[in-house]
């Protein structure tokens, strides 16, 4: 299975904090006041002290939906960090802990752990050793232990 | 050996000039992008693209171990770095020769040496390149007034620890340089504990001009002219041209030589520019800093040769030879690119990301458009703000001008502002026309009275 023909959905808090920082870095890196983005579900706005008030402040307070912690029997998608070569993966059915390595793979021959959220048990498995994985392909599922 | 499948390790429009070098030259490509760039133009045109990370660039285009992963295991044996991002950072072409991919630039101790200011300017002395006149340390208020009759004036009385414009004076005159000594002195100590100053000639209006240069590692190196990038902002460059049409024939041969002794003095491997200060009043130049990569700019050399310079990096880093003399380089006509951004110059230059709903640009003869868009295209927030650079090539710069206007004004781009309108009245102003601009013409000058008629 090649990693590019695969579809990433996204945890959209995830996706919000990885926009805010990359929005940050943006704004340090220029030499502009502020960054207002507004895409979709999300909107961001970043300013320097003395920049132009928040045009978000006007409305009233959006206050991103709170992660809700995972409903019992939940499948939850472990995916690759960044782009890596996968070294090993366990397979299916087998019983994962929390905080527990599932997969390895590696970046220049360094070897770097995946490790699974959530206590569970294997239902899948999306690459296979020796596959380069893009940033967010799923690697692994994992059924949140009942 | 010639690369067979090359990595490009960039984005934006220059990704895709790269990936249409490396199609020309029958070459295979693999795009590396960050997760807000999967659908981009190079990444579609590419034979495969390689998500690096997520759209932090940090994350993704900055991480040089990803980078150089990512071009091993989709087998690539050559890498291109594009400008910006780790173009010229020694880390690159370093993680490259230790797994065995050609980097598309210099060895990574030039990088290093260049890079250094101080090194860099060594090496320019060596060379015999001049640079700024200035002063070894000044430690009195008398040192500062001999040494700024010996410099001529206005000089600029700097502190040795500094930076940021703290501990700077200027002076205008030999009571001034005494005054300023006094002044930037207690500056410097108060800024940085340490009062020690140098002085450096002051080029109130210079004009900023570069020379294209090209070696092969082998002994050979030439140069494709000179460009004048004169009209900048906050360091930016906005609009480039070439040749530099304020400089002297005599000159131009001089400038063109420094730049080539010094390329040739480190065996320069691949593209770079040197970097000068064209001071018109004394008619001097001065050399600033060499950029170890492909610059933006590149296309308006490439309009005045006839000559691909990115195919020509990505040759020479496969090993061959220069594909010139030279006496081959022929250099005629005008050329004149402007960088649009999309940015909107009513409100301070504010980056304006988003999508693009209309994309219609001129054609016609002597007109090239590097862009990475089309309708619908989104332009993230990311990164900077470039979607393209429009240039022309003409017999005079007048006839230059004049096709650019014309394009710029059949230019249509619809969904976010850019910087299109700014470069019309920039190269219609009397004073572009009439070629009397330098450096900071842009923001003492041309901005100030744009703001005043809006007002």
């Amino acid at each position: 299975m090649t990693s590019e023909t695969m579809t990433i959905a996204k945890d959209p808090a995830a996706q919000a904090i990885d926009d805010a920082r990359a929005l940050l870095e943006a704004l340090l890196s220029s030499g502009s006041q502020q960054i207002h983005l507004d895409s979709g579900g999300t909107e961001i706005y970043i300013a320097r002290m003395g920049a132009a008030p928040s045009p978000m402040r006007a409305r009233a307070v959006a206050v991103a939906p709170p992660v809700a912690p995972a409903a019992l029997g939940t499948e939850v998608a472990i995916k690759a960090p960044h782009v890596a070569t996968l070294v090993q993966v366990l397979g299916v059915g087998t019983p994962v802990s929390a905080g527990q390595a599932v997969a390895t793979v590696h970046v220049l021959d360094e070897p770097e752990d995946i490790v699974s959220p959530v206590a569970g048990v294997i239902t899948g498995i999306g690459a296979a050793a020796g596959d380069l994985l893009d940033y967010g392909t799923v690697v692994l599922t994992v059924r949140e232990a009942a | 050996m010639a690369i067979k499948r090359l990595f490009i390790a960039n984005r934006g429009e220059i990704a895709l000039r790269i990936v249409r070098a490396a199609q020309a030259l029958n070459i295979e490509t693999v795009v590396a992008v960050s997760d807000a760039d999967r659908d981009t133009a190079a990444a579609r045109l590419a034979d495969r693209s390689v998500v690096l990370g997520p759209a932090s660039a940090a994350k993704s285009y900055l991480d040089p171990r990803l980078i150089v992963h990512a071009a091993r295991e989709s087998g690539c044996d050559g890498l291109h770095p594009g400008y910006g991002f780790l173009s010229e950072r020694a880390i690159l072409p370093r993680l490259c020769s230790a797994q065995g991919i050609a980097f598309v630039g210099p060895e990574p101790d030039v990088i290093d040496a260049l890079g250094d200011k101080l090194s860099a300017r060594a090496m320019a002395k060596a060379a015999g390149v001049p640079l700024v006149p200035g002063s070894e340390c000044v430690a009195s208020a008398a040192d500062a007034r001999r040494e700024g009759d010996r410099i001529g004036y206005p000089v600029l009385l700097k502190a040795s620890a500094g930076g940021g414009g703290r501990g700077m004076v200027i002076a205008n005159n030999r009571d001034e340089a005494e005054a300023g000594f006094h002044r930037a002195s207690a500056e410097a100590v108060a800024a940085f504990g340490d009062g020690t100053l140098f002085m450096e000639r002051f080029v109130p209006e210079a004009r900023h001009v570069e020379v294209q240069l090209m070696g092969d590692g082998k002994g050979q190196v030439v140069h494709f002219g000179e460009r004048d990038c004169s009209v900048q902002r906050r360091y930016q460059k906005l609009i480039e041209e070439a040749p530099c049409a304020a400089m002297p024939d005599h000159l131009r041969a001089q400038l063109h030589k420094s730049a080539v002794d010094l390329a040739a003095s480190v065996n320069y491997r691949n593209a770079g520019t040197a970097e000068f200060l064209f001071d018109v009043r004394r008619q001097e130049f001065y050399f600033i800093e060499v950029n170890a990569r492909i610059q933006v700019e590149h296309p308006v050399s490439e309009m005045i040769s006839g000559f691909d310079l990115v195919q020509e990096q990505i040759r020479i880093a496969g090993g061959a030879p220069l594909s010139v003399a030279q006496d081959q380089v022929k250099l005629s006509g005008h050329a004149i690119e402007c960088r649009i951004n999309a940015e909107d110059p009513a409100r301070d230059f504010l980056p304006s990301p988003g999508r693009i709903t209309r994309w219609d640009p001129p054609t016609g003869d002597g007109i090239r458009l590097d862009s990475h868009m089309s309708e619908g295209a989104m332009i993230p927030p990311f990164y900077d703000s470039m979607v393209g650079k429009l240039i022309v090539h003409g017999e005079t710069r007048a006839e230059a001008v004049a096709k650019l206007t014309d394009a710029i004004d059949r230019f249509t781009v619809e969904g976010v502002p850019t910087t299109l309108g700014l470069h019309r009245a920039i190269i219609t102003h009397p004073d572009f026309i009439a070629n009397t601009i330098h450096t900071r013409w842009l923001e003492q000058v041309f901005l100030p009275d744009m703001a005043a008629k809006a007002a």
